[in-house]
């Protein structure tokens, strides 16, 4: 029997995910073990877990390198890849929002040039000129994004809002929601198909795990 | 320093062992389209814009490379070769049924992904004009088949859909414009919980609702179509149809080389029945595409059906070197 590889991404989401995986009857033990190995394997099931960057499941699965990820919408809106998207594991939850200092409210109404700063270039571009129908002239920032109004390289960001923490005690508030956000089952488009009964049957033990929550 | 002699990225030379394999497939395929009656044509490689732009389910102009003729106009590289092609045909090729075949490059200035997408590719196929029965169609499929198990590639799927099946079923629930659109996105993602968030707020008969909420884990072999219901005459036409394709190609032997998958929705604008994908497991990606585009030849002046398919034979290439590594593990 062939593995069935799984790529997780690194951090919140990966952990959130063991507990999944362990609950539909994976053996994540491998995974738990605090060690710098990057393949961790279920050789019963014949599982393969991958942990990597969010940004690089959609890559590895969308090869086939993985058949299933595990990763946030967010990623998803700024890869937009040729993947089937599967479930709404129903965890992970946030939104994408367009921040700021309230003066930048009334910015968002004009017509002169908006500079947003953003690690989601695609889905910052998409949202203004697709749904708000306006131009904007865009600032790739690869973290920290909330400093950028605050220096004046920006009027505003586009950014996850988790808690909103940040963004009040820097003196910033969510100006518009984009998105709400969670994380997603992702499967190869191939793989669904060559290892149907396997891939299909996690699917539905997860889903029926996340309805049942 | 700039090195100069590079070349750009989604663009390929081709040394002598490539080109040898990559020849090969070209003339094994092109050989098996012409003993099936497909005679080989060429058309220009660049046409003019308006050849491939502003129609439904035509590709995006920002995709296409461009430039300005001697006369002042705007000539786009072809993006596939299917449309020149109708082109020709519509305005150049009286007698139907008309079978043809072709060869050649296309060019797309997407942003090159590593094998999944290329700038220049090469794309060899077959169309067939003026015939719409299940028939054409599934003379098609087959021979698209023997082509393939004439490279040399054996473990092989042909993923075969009916978009009229969903377009019966959008019908029916009065679903259209932006709203149609995003269902049929989630089910070509097979996004179960977009599909029922699409529909959510829109009325309509419990047994409708879940026979769209369906789609999406409608795939696999041929006998998950005993349980799809048919709602209306035309839905029932359409899996009729699919149905009718699939008998064919099981009475010519085919059956452990074809599927299902009733969830195929690309380009609704475009495709207008039969929809086909290939696929391997040596790669995670399709190699292989088509299906029936009944409306296509009407934009060149010619109310005229047509099915065909397009293999990429770059990807065909990977997808046999993939198997020949995998098979020596």
């Amino acid at each position: 029997m062939n593995y069935i590889t799984i790529a997780l991404a690194k951090g919140r989401l990966a952990e959130t995910a063991t507990e999944l995986f362990e609950q539909i009857g994976l053996d994540v033990s491998q995974l738990r073990e605090k060690n710098r190995k990057l393949i961790f394997t279920d050789e019963k099931n014949r599982v393969r877990f991958i942990l990597v960057k969010a940004g690089d499941v959609p890559t590895y699965v969308e090869y086939g390198a993985a058949a299933v990820g595990i990763v946030g919408r967010d990623t998803l809106l700024e890869e937009g890849r040729g993947l089937y998207e599967m479930l709404d594991l129903d965890f992970g939850h946030c939104k994408m929002a367009v921040a700021g200092p309230p003066t930048a409210r009334k910015l968002l109404e004009d017509v002169t040039t908006l500079r947003v700063a953003s690690k989601y270039p695609a889905v910052a571009k998409d949202y203004f000129e697709n749904v708000r129908g306006r131009q904007i002239e865009l600032i790739k920032l690869s973290g920290s994004v909330e400093l950028a109004p605050l220096v004046g390289l920006s009027d505003v960001i586009v950014d996850i809002v988790e808690s909103g923490k940040t963004l009040r005690e820097n003196g910033l508030e969510v100006l518009e929601d984009v998105c709400p956000l969670s994380a997603r089952l992702v499967v190869n488009k191939i793989s669904v198909k060559t290892e149907k009964e396997r891939i299909m049957d996690m699917v539905d033990k997860l889903r029926t795990l996340v309805h049942s929550k | 320093m700039k090195n100069t002699f590079h070349i750009p990225g989604g663009t390929y030379d081709r040394l002598p062992q490539n080109m040898r394999r990559k020849r090969f497939a070209e003339n094994t395929i092109i050989n098996t389209f012409g003993a099936h009656g497909y005679e080989e044509i060429e058309t220009p490689m660049f046409e003019y814009l308006e050849v491939f732009c502003d129609r439904a389910g035509g590709p995006l102009q920002e995709t296409m490379f461009k430039f300005v003729d001697s006369d002042g106009r705007i000539v786009a590289l072809r993006p596939d070769l299917t449309t020149p092609t109708a082109r020709m045909a519509s305005t150049k090729l009286a007698d139907t049924p008309l079978r043809l075949s072709y060869v050649g490059h296309a060019f797309r200035n997407n942003e090159a992904v590593y094998g999944v997408q290329l700038k220049e590719f090469t794309q060899a196929g077959i169309e067939l004009y003026g015939e719409a029965s299940p028939a054409a169609d599934a003379e098609v499929i087959a021979v698209t088949i023997e082509a393939l198990l004439a490279v040399g590639l054996s473990d092989f799927q042909i993923e075969i859909g009916q978009v009229g099946y969903f377009k019966g079923l959008l019908s029916l629930a009065h679903i259209d414009g932006e709203a149609a659109e995003t269902l049929r996105a989630a089910i070509d993602c097979k996004d179960f919980a977009g599909v029922e968030r699409a529909i959510a707020d829109i009325a309509m008969p419990d047994a409708l609702r879940k026979a769209i909420c369906a789609l999406p884990s409608l795939f696999g072999n041929g006998t998950i179509l005993d349980a799809v219901d048919a709602p209306d005459d035309a839905t029932a036409a359409a899996l009729d149809n699919l149905r009718d394709v699939l008998r064919r190609l099981e009475e010519l032997g085919l059956a452990q080389y074809v599927s299902v998958d009733l969830g195929l929705l690309q380009s609704l604008d475009y495709y207008t029945g039969v929809i086909f994908k290939g696929f391997t497991k040596h790669m995670g990606f399709h190699f292989c595409g088509g299906g029936r585009y009944d409306n296509l030849c009407a934009a060149f002046g010619r109310d005229m059906p047509a099915t065909g398919v397009a293999i990429g034979i770059d990807r065909l290439l990977s997808a046999l070197e993939n198997a020949e590594k995998e098979g020596t593990l």
